[in-house]
């Protein structure tokens, strides 16, 4: 070994690491035998945070105790749990009917659209356009800012639920189908559990700095060519 | 009478057969080399624990599929390096290493004298300095071989390269960080 070598090594008890999680004890409880695991349901929690909202996430001991796959995208944690906390059923709130400029100057930025929709909502800083008669809306494009913070979303499906990874125009994207869907906000630092208006699949993607997310009732290829369709 | 402890091996086939309390020490067993892999890849402290978690728990799902009588430890590291690979997200926020101070830790033998523990101290944060000034793939390879003292194999599987490129990546990136340094060869 070469005496840079040599100092290279002597280096290493003197970097200082951050301290390594205790994992085993997280993991040793999914590695147990479970007998009665077959009659829980597998649920599956997709956090669509924006980036600050992911710190506060990752600092959480619990919102990590459970997990058993995580997907990231640009502004978007999409986490695969064992459980979910209880889900009371209110209605969706995708916050307040706005004009499109008013709603552009909320959000700050020009709003992505599949044609003119029939209305649009905001709620912090994420902007959602509802195709369809607002209370049983065919199609929801929501949109954020993937760098700012103003809420945290969560979306959670039932047994069944399944996350592909996906490209939509070049860029990463999650498309999540399964049975029941909710979505959680955290604002002014508690968490609200609402389930979602509509019962249909997700699509999750990237757009240069934005976060889009287009739930409908539709199949993995319907939503990409959609998602495509977004201008 | 005590038993002697299982072996690695012993541990693995339990752990195969559904043994969670034997994959929890095998976690045990290389928890930090996991981490610390994943760390020296993402740069980041809380993207290297979310891949040193889930690729746990992909090695869990995955232990049928280990081939027995092999090594653990490579096979772990590959899982998480390429866990860790995946979620280095360009743009997120990276650390830099930092050293230990002298005072921190008291088995380290005194310095002559004081002068002599400063020049000490300012060569050791120019080394680190320098290797982390260094390209990626350079700085990798030296943390991941000199750091974390990892063999040329398992530097390979978390690198995702064969062994002869790591070899020749460290000759290069010493050359280059005698370069940084302004010594010669």
């Amino acid at each position: 070994m070469s005496d840079l070598e040599l100092r290279l090594a002597a280096l290493r008890d003197d970097v200082v690491f951050p301290a390594t999680p205790d994992l085993a004890a997280r993991v040793v409880d999914l590695a147990s035998p479970r007998p009665s695991r077959r009659l829980r349901p597998l649920v599956v929690a997709v956090a669509v945070a924006v980036a600050l909202a992911a710190g506060l996430l990752a600092a959480s001991p619990g919102a990590r105790s459970a997990f058993l796959e995580l997907f990231r995208l640009k502004g978007a944690t999409v986490t695969r749990v064992e459980r979910l906390p209880q889900v009371d059923r209110v209605e969706l709130d995708l916050g307040s009917a706005l004009s499109r400029a008013e709603a552009e100057r909320r959000v700050g930025f020009r709003l992505l659209d599949l044609g003119e929709p029939d209305a649009i909502l905001v709620r912090g800083r994420m902007a959602s356009l509802v195709y369809g008669p607002p209370d049983r809306p065919r199609l929801v494009l929501s949109q954020l800012r993937a760098s700012v913070w103003d809420g945290f979303v969560k979306k959670a499906g039932g047994a069944g639920t399944r996350i592909d990874e996906v490209s939509v125009g070049g860029e990463r994207g999650l498309f999540l189908s399964g049975v029941e869907h909710y979505v959680m906000f955290l604002e002014n630092g508690s968490v609200r559990d609402e389930r979602t208006a509509l019962a249909g699949n997700v699509l999750l993607w990237n757009r240069g700095d934005l976060l889009l997310r287009l739930e409908a009732d539709v199949g993995r290829e319907e939503a990409l060519e959609l998602a495509e369709s977004v201008r | 009478m005590v038993g002697r402890p299982p072996t690695e091996e012993e541990l693995v086939e339990r752990a195969r057969a559904g043994d969670g309390a034997a994959f929890g020490a095998l976690v045990r067993d290389h928890q930090e080399i996991a981490f610390r892999t994943a760390y020296l890849i993402t740069r980041n402290a809380a993207e290297a624990e979310d891949a040193a978690q889930t690729a746990l728990v992909k090695a869990h799902r995955a232990l049928r599929r280990f081939r027995r009588g092999a090594p653990f430890r490579p096979w772990l590291l590959t899982i998480v390096a390429n866990e860790a690979r995946n979620r280095r997200r360009a743009g997120a926020r990276r650390d830099v290493l930092t050293l230990r101070a002298a005072a921190d830790d008291p088995s380290r033998v005194a310095a002559p004298s004081p002068e002599d523990a400063v020049v000490a101290a300012e060569e050791r944060a120019a080394l680190l300095g320098a290797l982390d000034g260094l390209a990626d793939d350079h700085r990798l390879v030296l943390a991941l071989r000199y750091l974390l003292d990892l063999s040329e194999e398992e530097t390979a599987v978390a690198l995702g390269v064969r062994r002869g490129t790591v070899k020749s990546r460290t000759a290069r990136a010493l050359e280059r960080l005698r370069a940084q340094l302004g010594e010669a060869a």
